[in-house]
């Protein structure tokens, strides 16, 4: 019915017929088709006009629009639209929001920083960008650390110190922990027997004799101990030897081990194998001293200051 | 009549290749569906990479690409092309040889390929991952492939040759152009996997996706579109709305693809000038691809009651419709402008799956459904099953369409974002945070698809063996006929 209907508007087909019936009628091309593509010659032809298009002689056809931008000398220029001259001028933008506030902390204390709430806004904001793209790696996005791996910056307890200028110490130039590996000069039992010690030093269970032989130990000229996390074990921020006695885990594993027999296993092995992996690079360099104060401020923040 | 008609088809035409051709299809299409949903669910449940370098989404990605890619719509092409070129042109294949080492040489491309990713050689370069040994051998059967065709159709026993044919010869020769170019490389030793392109730096670049654009255009939608002009029209009863319209968009289509590559590299390296020739080629481009997306349609018109009636034509409009989707989108992609909020997003991975799910897959199923159950001289074991294949593929495509949507917009807009300081508003892993629920929604609309998938490859095995059964009883009875008398 509808079928009948249908023939008696269309054209004809062309003729010819394949595969027993497929065949093709030759309708004209539909009117709204070939305006539409018409249109967007004329987009095209517009497009090529703004933008640069074709290529002429040596050269381009630049087109219309352009692009006004500053230099690295501070130069303002003026070029035909493209993406590095597009690039920078949002740089500008981005820049001289920044400006005033980078200009201040140029000029203000860090306590000065720390105290100003429009100053702490901005700290926020920029540190955080910062940290993101340039901590968070190795200390993670909130700054939380990785036990084993990287100091956690969001707890009161420091290996360096925590006042601005000891982060910005560390962040300038950067830090490397290094603890020997005593299984070369100590045996088995010695080892153990510190272990139990330190334990006992950090409210751990453990073995009460082996923790008396390690207390010896630890304040001998054999294992001398003390010489780095000092008498009271309490360690020495001047070079970065960690407090043993606060609770606080960084290369030693001991909030993931099971147990208390493997609490005493995982202080062992750190001291049986020592380690060489507490490497911070240097900043001076990388970013602006701006950017390093910046940071400085957002980091001690994390920490709830000193 | 129809059945002696069929009868008399099996000595007429090699049927044997597009056998194996259409069950190999179904079968890289599972494999490439799950291998692609397995990755989706490693971007949302990580644990999934079981910290293997094996199992990891770089060496598992091109296994899917190039699973579905090369094995489901490749072979789905190969198979749909002998079919329609034998009979459209009323001849054989010129050769049953080199039909036969077609099949064998190209399913050997993908296990190689897809071994080759697993074990960590890549050349780097998208959709032409594989190292230069297996790229000869896609040469090879590349050229015997080509000189079959063509030589198929000099042997034609019709005066013209169909739309449907044009579309496969473009795709061939245009395949082997592509393939040809971006994968000039230099081995470093004669018994090394790794080679070097002869390109370096922005040429390579382009070269790539020169490669790559074309690769969409050619192969996923070229060919496609002549499985289309045979297929839609057959399964419809009705005959192509226009003669002219495909002559037009086939020449428009074929011109206006080689100049778009450079969109891909918006806001590079590239000169300014390649990439605004490229974006307004794009737009150029839309109207010659919905010609076919017109020329499919309306070849329905007057029979649009099948759509209620027949899941088979549905799929097939369904595809066009897709393809009309993701044609309008891309060109509106490659404006610079927009390019800049949606390039390295999601929002790109949306956009070739509305493509591939929904024109190249959604295309491929209508026309194996259409053709296998001819090729065994019997029904559809399930129509039913059909009809559930056609709602899981569909519910799946528009989850996957708009997880991708949400998830790429949110992150182009997060990582342009700026606040009131001049200071970039969110970190990199806060927009990787924020993609979890979309990656999740993603890899359940591929589970819908991939589970379509699975049902049409147990459909189809028991329409094949239903058809073995019929012509095993028709045998029998001849045989007892023939005894009686």
């Amino acid at each position: 019915m509808s079928d009948q209907k249908l023939q008696s508007h269309t054209v004809q087909t062309t003729g010819h017929a394949w595969d027993g019936d497929l065949q093709e009628y030759n309708n004209p091309l539909p009117t709204w088709w070939v305006y539409t593509f018409y249109a967007t010659v004329v987009f095209a032809l517009i497009y090529w006009t703004i933008y640069p298009s074709w290529p002429f002689g040596k050269g381009w056809i630049g087109g219309l629009s352009d692009v006004t931008y500053v230099n690295s000398e501070g130069v303002t220029r003026t070029h035909s639209w493209n993406t590095r001259a597009l690039y920078l001028a949002d740089q500008n933008e981005a820049v001289a929001a920044q400006k005033p506030y980078f200009d201040k902390v140029d000029s203000m204390s860090y306590q000065q920083i720390a105290n100003d709430p429009e100053m702490n806004g901005f700290i926020l904001s920029a540190g955080k960008a910062l940290f993101a793209d340039n901590c968070a790696p190795c200390h993670q996005a909130g700054g939380q650390g990785v036990v084993g791996f990287f100091p956690n910056l969001t707890d009161d307890d420091w290996l360096y110190g925590g006042s601005f200028e000891k982060i910005h110490e560390t962040l300038v130039q950067g830090r490397r922990g290094y603890m020997p590996a005593f299984s070369e000069v100590l045996a088995a039992d010695q080892i153990d027997a510190l272990a139990n010690y330190v334990a006992s030093q950090a409210g751990l269970a453990n073995d009460a004799a082996k923790a008396r032989a390690g207390d010896a130990l630890f304040h001998s000229e054999t294992a001398a101990c003390f010489y780095c996390h000092g008498v009271d074990a309490k360690g020495r921020k001047e070079i970065g030897a960690p407090n043993l006695t606060d609770k606080v885990w960084l290369w030693a594993n001991v909030p993931a081990a099971e147990g208390d027999e493997s609490k005493v296993v995982a202080i062992r092995n750190v001291i049986a194998s020592g380690l060489n992996k507490g490497v911070m690079p240097a900043w001076a360099g990388r970013l602006s001293p701006e950017q390093i104060k910046v940071l400085t401020v957002y980091v001690h923040e994390l920490g709830g200051g000193l | 009549m129809a059945a002696s008609m069929s009868y008399s088809g099996v000595e007429q035409y090699n049927f044997d290749i597009v056998k194996k051709f259409s069950v190999m299809a179904l079968v890289w299409a599972v494999i490439g569906m799950f291998a692609g949903v397995y990755i989706a669910s490693e971007l949302a449940w990580p644990f999934l990479n079981f910290d293997s370098p094996y199992f990891s989404f770089g060496r598992f990605r091109p296994v899917h690409t190039t699973s579905v890619i090369f094995g489901f719509g490749g072979s789905a092409l190969f198979a749909t092309s002998y079919y329609v070129v034998q009979r459209t042109c009323q001849t054989r294949l010129i050769s049953d040889g080199m039909a036969s080492f077609t099949f064998w040489g190209w399913m050997a491309v993908i296990v190689l390929a897809d071994f080759s990713y697993v074990l960590g050689y890549t050349q780097s370069r998208e959709y032409a991952e594989m190292e230069w040994p297996i790229d000869i051998l896609i040469e090879v059967v590349w050229v015997t492939y080509l000189i079959l065709f063509v030589g198929t159709i000099m042997r034609r026993k019709q005066p013209h040759i169909y739309v449907a044919n044009w579309f496969y010869l473009a795709f061939i020769l245009a395949t082997a152009l592509l393939h040809t170019f971006n994968n000039l490389a230099m081995p470093v030793d004669l018994f090394s996997m790794k080679s070097y392109s002869l390109f370096a730096g922005t040429q390579d670049a382009m070269t790539q996706w020169w490669y790559g654009h074309n690769a969409v255009g050619f192969f996923l939608t070229a060919a496609f579109l002549g499985m289309m002009y045979y297929f839609v029209p057959k399964q419809a009863g009705r005959p192509i709305y226009s003669y002219r319209l495909s002559i037009v968009h086939f020449w428009a289509l074929g011109f206006m693809y080689m100049w778009v590559g450079a969109h891909h590299l918006h806001w590079t390296a590239l000169p300014d000038w390649t990439s605004s020739l490229a974006a307004a080629f794009s737009i150029l481009l839309l109207m010659p691809s919905w010609g076919g997306m017109i020329n499919g349609i309306m070849t329905l018109s007057g029979a649009w009651d099948k759509l209620r009636t027949d899941p088979v034509m549905r799929f097939m409009i369904v595809a066009l419709s897709f393809y009309g989707m993701s044609t309008f989108e891309g060109p509106m992609m490659s404006l610079k402008e927009v390019n800049a909020l949606s390039h390295y997003t999601d929002w790109t991975v949306g956009h070739v799956h509305s493509g591939a799910l929904g024109w190249v897959a959604m295309i491929s199923f209508g026309s194996l459904y259409h053709m296998m159950p001819k090729l065994w001289d019997t029904k559809i074991y399930s129509n039913k099953l059909v009809e559930v294949h056609f709602w899981l593929a569909t519910i799946g495509i528009v989850l996957y369409i708009v997880a991708m949507w949400i998830s790429g917009i949110t992150q182009g807009l997060m990582w342009r974002a700026f606040d009131e300081f001049g200071n970039l508003q969110y970190s990199f892993a806060e927009s990787v945070a924020a993609m979890m629920p979309f990656y999740a929604m993603r890899a359940i609309g591929g589970m819908f698809f991939l589970t379509g998938a699975v049902l049409m490859t147990y459909n189809m095995f028991m329409t094949i063996r239903q058809g073995k059964r019929e012509a095993a009883a028709l045998e029998a009875k001849l045989a007892a006929k023939l005894a009686h008398a």
